[in-house]
């Protein structure tokens, strides 16, 4: 595979291997794997195929036992914590499964907080969180917290959250897996806009039927390796 | 930002979170009455000690103090006087002189402590005017009067305008000889003293102990404790410079009494041992809150990460945390402590059986703590410190968070 | 089967239950060690008393304690010596003395001080005479010119050995009596008051000396040690003792000519059993706070253990179960600790370095602390039945929760 940097991320033969006990499971088995600029993409498996493993390694959250990560044209493999943790903030937006947004802030606190990490002034940070909570659909709940909240609501917060930071990439890790299919396809929906609209790289891990329906590229894998690459 | 996520996430769990302020408060409390009892107590006992006997300070012939010989004598009381007179701070002075002698009543005959006193200045430095229960203080024109402790005049049966025999000897080593008449009866509390006391004036006990104008103390008043340190000083130099038959000292109430200072100390050590142990029970009753509001909020943590927090940035916010809610302890502490203490400055707290005891170390029937700044403020401090020093241990661990195992978590 | 489970149950989070168990023992630790460091102060400041010529009991005239002249003698020991030798137990030991006050004097000193008759033969042993004996030798029965004095006496006379000192009385005649004594020895005390403040001679001399005939002043009697703190014991036995005794002498228990000390030590007491209740409170916090966790973060579990049809008092119990084992494990090994340290001290704590500040408060130089059954038992006792109490409420609170909002819990 020819490196352009035209391509978002660039996977270049990377293996995961966690010891679990004294069993050794070969999470990605040796993964090449090439994203552009502005996919929308869907990792599809069933689970345990190495699709949350590879998107962890992409957002730096874990590092490969060997192989390497190129993001955004910049080598992510044995970075130090903490510049990690600065390429998270500026780069990668992250939605889970499981909402996970801070429970003690409001909806617009939630999102203002990355903003404020990043050193955005104060009148920008509640500008742009009002802006991107109407966007995402949430015009009258602001000031709600987590707990006022609906499942689809938090994930909404979520992706609030992931884009306010104009991330080049949103890894997003199963994030219909908890709401119904309607709550579902509205964010599914809501964050095609958002792709087509600002050019934001998604990529999802999902086995929802739905979730591949709106993917522009489904790739497939299958006990740590790549079984299928379409693009629609 | 971080402020209010510290502050919303201390009252995620207001049970547990009342149950830590309550015991960072109780040792808030306890330490602000102790320490505020144990330096009113201290007060007490030094305020006793230079009122009925040491004054704050005291020009002696060197060697004096450490056997009260009659022929180690101030030779020129005068001189002395004018020196006094000169230093600043110093509120009054008086001269005393002691002999030992044989008390005789009619049926009775004690050994006894006769001090001449000066019937004028006495009173101003010592509190015997205020102890006298019977009878009157000696007043300028007296000659062979004499006030008395109670226990000694109980153990002579003697009362007021009976007479006295003593029989001593004097600076010259003859026999000093004298017929008393009781004018007053004092008590102070302490036994030892109220046993053994007798006070008469002092020309008088020049002549009948042979002093020839000589005296054994000047006991001296300052206006404040503070101060005795650096009248002293001055002092000291001065009196050194004297053309005296024996060199003089000046010494401080603290070594007059060295068995009292050394009390205080021995309490005051005592006590330090009992806040420390109390410390770390307070410190490891509270860890497990610290502890475990860092553990079960793993995933929250690792989410924190994952969106770009660095660690530094969660240290911080679990620092504000703990601090909130020391803080919250400490004002609740400090608050109770003071309000107790005040109560019990106002009542005083009867002491029951021990009452006879702490008697002799001149301490009243009731004993009252004394608040001040520093008492109030002591203790909270270091419990501050304790909780924080604590609290930190969580707080540095959340640096070996990996956000993938943080999230699997819960 | 519950202990099992609730064994299990305690270990699920070894890091929290580490740090509440090591609360625990600490405080069990810490109140044994200090119980029987304060329990050896006590017996050191006591027995030093009881040693400075005052014993478990005393026979005196009833007039004595109040005015203690020669006047005020038993005049015919004898009958007195019949009847402590029927009714005392077989080890408890007694001897006459005779005690008054008197002044010594030589050319270079006069004090007051106390003169002590004593029976050689049977003095030693009953009190600190014989203990210590700085320089010369002690009395020989029989000797009517010797006088044995206290080291620091001996100093500020600026005598020694062999030198003569003139003791001065009023002898039963109600005359001054005045004899010369011939320095034997020193005797060393705790205490340089003691020191100072009794001079021996023999009984025989003593009796001759105040023209008493064949009168004492007291029988002193002491007991075996371990009764000293056995105030009922003691009380029992003098009152046996002035059932047998003729008329005219009274039976006096060191309660009795201590009172002071008896209020001192009372005060101690009291102040141990708060001392162990503030540990304790501190301790609670910690407790019921972890406790708490352990229960809430339970929620699920304890919703579904109802949900399947266990009793809230099964509940209530299985928790209280957990605490209790908490509470067991923490009491032993806190009692071995505490063991451990007094074993180590066993040896005595050197108090010298305080000399002059625990003279002020009558602690002998050497402390040896020592744990009594009854510590033992309160200690357990408040930590054992308070801790169980206060786990009360969590093991409540895990009784109430109900099989829906304990599946809504997440």
């Amino acid at each position: 595979m020819e490196h352009t940097p035209n391509h978002m991320v660039e996977i270049i033969d990377v293996s995961k291997t966690y010891t679990q006990g004294k069993l050794e499971v070969h999470a990605l088995a040796g993964i090449s794997l090439a994203l552009d600029r502005g996919e929308f993409t869907a990792l599809a498996g069933p689970s345990g195929s190495g699709k949350t493993t590879l998107l962890n390694l992409i957002g730096g959250l874990d590092s490969p036992s060997c192989g390497r990560i190129v993001l955004d044209g910049k080598e992510v493999t044995g970075l130090s914590q903490s510049r990690l943790a600065d390429m998270r903030l500026n780069k990668i937006g992250f939605v889970f499964q499981a909402y996970n947004i801070i429970p003690v802030l409001s909806a617009r606190e939630n999102v203002e907080y990355v903003m404020l990490m990043q050193g955005v002034p104060a009148k920008e940070r509640t500008d742009r969180a009002r802006a991107i909570l109407d966007e995402v659909g949430l015009a009258n709940m602001h000031d709600r917290r987590p707990a006022e909240l609906s499942g689809g609501q938090q994930q909404r917060v979520a992706v609030a959250r992931a884009i306010v930071s104009r991330p080049a990439i949103v890894l997003a890790d199963e994030p219909t897996a908890n709401l119904d299919s309607a709550t579902g396809q509205g964010l599914l929906e809501m964050m095609a806009k958002m792709n087509e609209k600002r050019g934001v790289t998604f990529i999802f891990s999902t086995h929802d039927k739905m979730v591949m329906e709106y993917a522009r590229r489904i790739v497939r894998l299958k006990d740590g390796l790549v079984s299928d690459d379409t693009t629609k | 930002m971080e402020l209010l996520m510290a502050w919303r996430n201390v009252w995620r769990n207001p049970r547990r979170t009342i149950l830590t302020i309550l015991a960072i408060a109780f040792a808030c409390i306890l330490l602000v009455f102790m320490l505020s009892l144990q330096i009113g107590m201290y007060e007490v006992m030094i305020n006793t000690a230079v009122k009925t006997r040491t004054g704050h300070m005291q020009v002696l012939a060197d060697g004096y103090n450490q056997d009260h010989k009659i022929r180690k004598v101030i030779s020129d009381p005068e001189a002395v006087a004018r020196i006094l007179d000169d230093t600043p701070h110093i509120t009054g002075y008086t001269f005393r002189a002691n002999g030992f002698a044989l008390l005789s009543s009619d049926q009775r005959t004690y050994g006894g402590l006769i001090t001449g006193v000066d019937p004028v200045s006495e009173p101003r430095i010592s509190n015997i005017k205020s102890i006298i229960r019977k009878g009157r203080f000696l007043s300028p024109s007296d000659t062979n009067s004499a006030v008395i402790g109670s226990l000694l005049a109980k153990r002579l049966k003697i009362d007021l305008g009976d007479e006295l025999v003593v029989l001593g000897s004097a600076r010259d080593g003859a026999i000093a000889a004298t017929v008393l008449t009781v004018a007053g009866i004092f008590s102070s509390g302490m036994d030892d003293y109220d046993r053994s006391a007798i006070q008469i004036p002092l020309a008088h006990f020049q002549e009948v102990f042979a002093m020839e104008g000589t005296v054994h103390e000047a006991v001296i008043t300052c206006d404040s404790l503070w101060n005795v340190g650096s009248a002293q000083t001055a002092i000291s130099k001065a009196v050194a410079g004297l053309e005296q038959k024996r060199r003089l000292t000046c010494l401080s109430w603290d070594e007059l009494t060295p068995g009292l200072v050394q009390s205080i100390q021995m309490d005051l050590g005592g006590g330090l041992i009992f806040y420390g142990i109390l410390l770390i029970m307070v410190a490891f009753s509270i860890m497990n809150t610290f502890l475990m509001a860092v553990f079960e909020r793993t995933r929250e943590f690792g989410t924190l990460m994952a969106i770009g927090a660095r660690p530094g940035r969660l240290t911080t916010m679990l620092v504000y945390e703990s601090a909130f809610l020391t803080l919250c302890g400490i004002g609740l502490g400090i608050g109770a402590g003071c309000l107790l203490t005040l109560w019990a400055q106002h009542a005083g707290i009867p002491m029951g059986d021990a009452e006879g005891m702490l008697r002799q170390y001149g301490i009243p029937g009731l004993i009252r703590p004394k608040l001040t700044l520093a008492t109030a403020l002591a203790g909270p401090a270091v419990v501050f410190l304790i909780t924080m020093l604590t609290a930190l241990y969580p707080a540095v661990k959340v640096h070996r968070i990996i956000p993938v195992d943080a999230m699997r978590a819960a | 089967m519950h202990l099992q489970v609730s064994w299990r149950n305690v270990w699920r989070n070894p890091k929290r239950t580490g740090i509440i168990l090591t609360a625990i023992i600490i405080g069990a630790w810490t109140m044994l060690a200090f119980g029987a460091l304060s329990r050896g102060m006590m017996t050191s400041t006591l027995s030093n008393a009881l040693n400075t010529l005052t014993g478990h009991i005393q026979i005196q005239h009833p007039a004595f304690r109040d005015d203690p002249v020669i006047d005020n003698r038993l005049t015919a020991p004898a009958r007195v010596a019949d009847v402590l030798e029927q009714h005392l137990p077989g080890n408890a030991a007694f001897a006459f003395r005779i005690q008054v006050n008197g002044v010594a004097s030589n050319a270079r000193n006069s004090e007051s001080i106390t003169i002590v008759g004593i029976d050689p033969a049977k003095e030693a042993g009953l009190s600190f005479y014989g203990d210590n004996t700085a320089q010369g030798k002690l009395l020989a029965p029989g000797d009517y010119r010797g006088i044995v004095v206290g080291q620091a006496l001996l100093d500020s006379f600026e005598t020694k050995i062999g030198r003569k000192l003139v003791l001065m009385t009023r002898d039963a005649t109600l005359e001054t009596a005045s004899k010369a004594f011939k320095i034997r020895g020193t005797f060393r005390a705790e205490m340089e008051a003691t020191e100072k403040q009794f001079v021996f001679i023999t009984l025989d001399a003593a009796q001759s000396f105040l023209k008493a005939g064949t009168g004492v002043t007291s029988a002193c009697i002491k007991l075996p040690e371990e009764t000293t703190m056995d105030l009922e014991a003691l009380a029992k036995t003098a009152k046996a003792l002035a059932r047998e005794l003729p008329e005219g002498t009274a039976v006096l228990t060191w309660v009795d000519l201590l009172p002071l000390l008896k209020g001192y030590l009372s005060m101690f007491d009291s102040f141990m059993l708060l001392w162990y209740l503030v540990v304790f409170v501190a301790m609670a916090f910690g407790l019921t706070n972890t406790m708490l966790m352990a229960v809430l973060e339970r929620t699920r579990e304890f919703g579904l253990l109802k949900a399947l049809g266990m009793k809230p008092s099964w509940i209530i119990r299985n928790v209280l179960l957990e605490c209790l084992i908490l509470l067991a494990i923490g009491l032993a090994a806190g009692n071995i600790l505490g063991f451990a340290t007094v074993q180590a001290l066993s040896g005595g704590i050197d108090m010298s370095f305080m000399a002059e500040g625990s003279e002020f408060f009558g602690i002998g130089h050497l402390v040896i602390p020592y744990i009594t059954l009854k510590d033992l038992l309160s200690v357990n006792a408040v930590i054992m039945g308070l801790g169980v109490l206060v786990c009360l409420y969590p093991a409540v609170k895990a009784g109430r929760i109900t099989p829906v909002e304990a599946m809504s819990h997440t």
